[in-house]
């Protein structure tokens, strides 16, 4: 490629925080360069530098953050040396950026359209009517049809892709030659985060815009771009056209990052790939059953007097778990699946219906096998940040169980190391774990009293994507070792499919198809299930 | 001053801490020794000023004003401390239960509790005292009561939103019951608003001694309290100035060191 081509280079950037006096260095010695026209991804699990890069590009870095060596230049300018009246020009005239998070990026107290439409008016002359019809053209550009009426809504009243979209507008809305989105579908539901991502596409097609796209998710960067670099803690590991890189990775990192990828769709030509799952046996027996279940919430009352009223999140739910088996519930965020988890363990008590959990012979033995347990989401809000991780543990052998305290500690070092922790981790914080340890610990937990039924509710999707590998793994582990029934609750239905023997699909509060997660896959009857897997093919594609 | 874990701690913070430890230093070598006796009187002492003899000068009586602080500060602080203990117990108490249960019980204990702050409090330990009489404990009891809507509704809020958090949840699958899941599990987590509250408090309740002894109701003569000091140092403000200086500058200390202490705590949790 000819230097006139192209339009940003990094080179030898170093960025470092300082901690304790010393200097922490976050990234190391990146060169990169982004060409007219394409669309570069940027690749790495959380902390590897990848946002501090994309931030020091548009000049955002925070107070804290010392850049000790290198050269941005974007057209031959060198960003670094250059003075702040300009680069005010060049942010969001010649280089935008598209945060992850839409709802704090957008101001709660202005209307989209004016948030919009302050871009250009930082950014060219025009009259009010003129900026007006530029903002409702550019909604309009990125699908949100009906233009008039968004642009006068306040973020809070637009679901998450709408916002996303918006955030699109906003960004590309003056015109610039380089939009740097950061993790930009990271907080969207499966269906719409390939939506997003066509858009992107488009917008760089029709304005020859470039992108610098960062992403902890390699379906992400799979699907839009034309070359992808794969950072890990601050340094670039490897390069290349993104199609080849992820194929035929060079480097081992990258390997291990490609093959802790939940795997669904093989990797050339886009056709299923198998996966495997326990034999199912039809002779187990039940260990719970629902049915007709309804779920409700009472909404709070409005005023002294005012009537409480009551909203319905599961409608008529019929759902029986085998010992042994591992039920998925997928469904995008606000379907229900997190309510019925909790109602299914007695967490939420405004239900109506049957729940039976089979515990014949929980008397037998000397632990209470009776109760379900449950593993949330985020392992740093279920484990109690003021206990020690030796604690946590122990909690639940002194609440359930009359063993003394010796046979309780012994029970305590036993599950720590099946969990694949050592015993020096119960004398610390959750705070001082990783999310990764932090959710074995919380596994471990659960399955302290020896529960048969576990329900995991959206188990690995806080962590990054090796990890969600190794968690997976340990649960399938102790699955087998255990005899354990899992109720694996998950928007991602790649790591459904990893999983799971049968699927349920819930949309709104309904099951609108519940079998065999091979016949699911290839033979989804549900318009909403094909949509969840047709856009899950978008990704990766 | 370098924290644990690498930066360092505010101006303000450190200002806080040394006021407050030489503050403290002071009232707990009171507890054990002080120059003079500090009843003791002389009449040919007084009224006199600062000297090498009587550092802070004698009161009207002849005694030693330095003695008189050191002691009576000591008297102060144990009122607030016994004030502060019953407003936070009780008030954490009411707290957890209203914030953990909601519902009917936690609107009437509410709005009690806001009829309670609606009064201004030194008027209602006004009317106690002139019902029960004056004196240290009773004015302990009085201000402690008044004390426990301000805890109450601290505590309050943070189990409203800490009872959400999936911790809580976790603990009543594994069977803890309300009140191990109240106080073992949720009340640690509250420290980070409890404990700004309780140096507050304890600034309060220094304040509010020294108002209710100031108009006679809470230390009785001859006793010394700071409240005390400055109501007896009132008449003579003109002739000797130095006598309402030494109790007014260590209450000002007191309620300085531990309002920064509490500010600078409060920025570092952000």
């Amino acid at each position: 490629m000819s230097k006139a081509d192209t339009l940003l280079s990094i080179e030898g950037l170093t960025i470092g925080f300082a901690v304790r006096r010393k200097i922490n260095t976050v990234v190391d010695h990146i060169s990169l360069e982004v060409k007219k026209g394409e669309i570069l991804g940027i690749v790495g699990e959380s902390g590897s530098g990848k946002t501090v890069t994309g931030l020091a590009v548009m000049g955002l870095l925070p107070t804290s953050a010392i850049i000790l060596s290198g050269r941005i230049h974007f057209l031959g300018k060198n960003l670094l040396t250059m003075e702040e009246k300009e680069l005010r020009r060049l942010r969001g005239g010649e280089i935008s950026m598209v945060f992850q998070d839409s709802m704090t990026s957008f101001n709660p107290l202005l209307t989209i359209g004016a948030q919009v439409e302050e871009m250009i008016r930082l950014h060219s002359k025009h009259t009010r009517e003129e900026y007006r019809a530029l903002t409702l053209e550019a909604l309009m550009e990125v699908g949100l049809t009906e233009a008039l009426e968004i642009y006068n809504r306040y973020p809070h009243q637009l679901s998450g892709g709408m916002r996303q979209r918006a955030m699109i507008a906003m960004a590309m809305i003056a015109g610039p030659k380089l939009v740097i989105a950061d993790e930009p579908t990271t907080a969207l539901d499966v269906t719409t985060q390939g939506k997003i991502l066509q858009l992107l596409k488009k917008m760089n097609d029709k304005y020859g815009t470039s992108m610098v796209l960062i992403s902890h998710d390699l379906k992400v960067i799979q699907s839009i771009c034309d070359r992808a670099i794969v950072m890990k803690d601050g340094r670039i590991v490897e390069s290349g056209m993104a199609k080849e890189l992820f194929i035929h990775p060079k480097t081992k990192y990258t390997r291990q990052l490609v093959a802790s990828a939940p795997v669904l769709f093989s990797k050339s030509n886009g056709e299923v790939k198998e996966t495997s799952y326990n034999t199912h046996n039809e002779e187990q027996k039940e260990i719970l059953t629902i049915e007709k279940l309804n779920v409700y919430y009472s909404e709070k009352a409005v005023g002294l007097f005012g009537k409480k009223g009551r909203k319905q999140v599961i409608k008529d739910v019929t759902i029986s778990v085998k010992q042994g088996e591992t039920l998925g519930i997928v469904g995008e965020s606000g379907s229900g699946k997190s309510t019925l988890a909790k109602a299914i363990v007695g967490l939420n008590k405004e239900i109506e219906g049957v729940i039976n959990i089979n515990n014949d012979d929980a008397k037998s033995r000397l632990v209470s096998m009776s109760k379900p347990q449950m593993v949330f989401q985020d392992p740093f809000g279920s484990l109690n940040p003021t206990k020690k991780i030796g604690w946590i543990l122990e909690e639940p052998l002194k609440l359930q169980t009359n063993l003394s305290k010796k046979e309780r500690i012994a029970r305590v070092n036993e599950m720590i190391q099946q969990v694949g922790l050592t015993s020096e981790y119960l004398e610390r914080y959750p705070f001082q774990l990783s999310g990764g340890q932090r959710q074995r610990a919380a596994i471990a937990a659960a399955l302290i009293v020896k529960p048969k039924l576990v329900i995991l509710d959206e188990p690995v999707s806080s962590l990054d994507v090796t990890i969600q590998a190794q968690i997976l793994h340990l649960l399938k582990e102790l699955q087998k070792k255990h005899n354990l029934t899992y109720i694996f609750i998950s928007h991602d239905l790649n790591v459904i499919f990893q999983m799971c023997n049968r699927v349920c699909v819930i949309y709104r509060g309904e099951i609108v198809e519940m079998k065999e997660a091979k016949e699911l896959l290839y033979r989804p009857q549900h318009e909403y299930t094909k949509e969840l897997l047709k856009s899950a093919m978008v990704l990766k594609t | 001053m370098i924290k644990p874990n690498g930066n360092t701690y505010s101006f303000n913070y450190v200002l806080g801490l040394s006021i407050t430890s030489l503050v403290l230093l002071i009232v707990l070598i009171g507890f054990f020794y002080t120059p003079y006796d500090p009843n003791k009187m002389n009449v040919a002492l007084k009224n006199s000023p600062p000297s090498l003899r009587h550092l802070l000068g004698t009161d009207n009586f002849g005694r030693d004003i330095l003695s008189r602080v050191m002691k009576g500060a000591g008297t102060t602080y144990i009122i607030a401390v016994a004030i502060v203990f019953i407003g936070a117990s009780l008030g954490t108490i009411v707290g957890a239960f209203t914030g953990y249960f909601g519902g009917w019980l936690d609107e009437v204990i509410m709005r009690l509790n806001d009829v309670l702050t609606s009064f201004p409090s030194i008027l209602l330990a006004l009317v106690f005292v002139s019902i029960f009489g004056p004196g240290s404990y009773n004015i302990i009891f009085a201000l402690g009561v008044l004390f426990i809507p301000s805890y109450a509704r601290v505590v309050r809020s943070e189990f409203v939103v800490l009872k959400e958090r999936d911790f809580v949840k976790n603990a009543e699958l594994m069977g803890a019951g309300s009140l191990r899941i109240m106080f073992v599990h949720i009340l640690p987590n509250t420290k980070r608003v409890l404990i700004p509250a309780l140096l507050i408090g304890f600034n309060n309740a220094v304040l509010a001694e020294a108002g209710l002894s100031f108009l006679g109701l809470g230390v009785q003569p001859p006793e010394a309290s700071l409240g005390r000091m400055l109501a007896e140092a009132q008449s003579y403000l003109l002739d000797s100035p130095w006598y309402a200086i030494a109790p007014g500058l260590m209450i000002t200390l007191t309620v300085l060191g531990f309002s920064l202490i509490s500010g600078g705590l409060e920025n570092e949790q952000g």
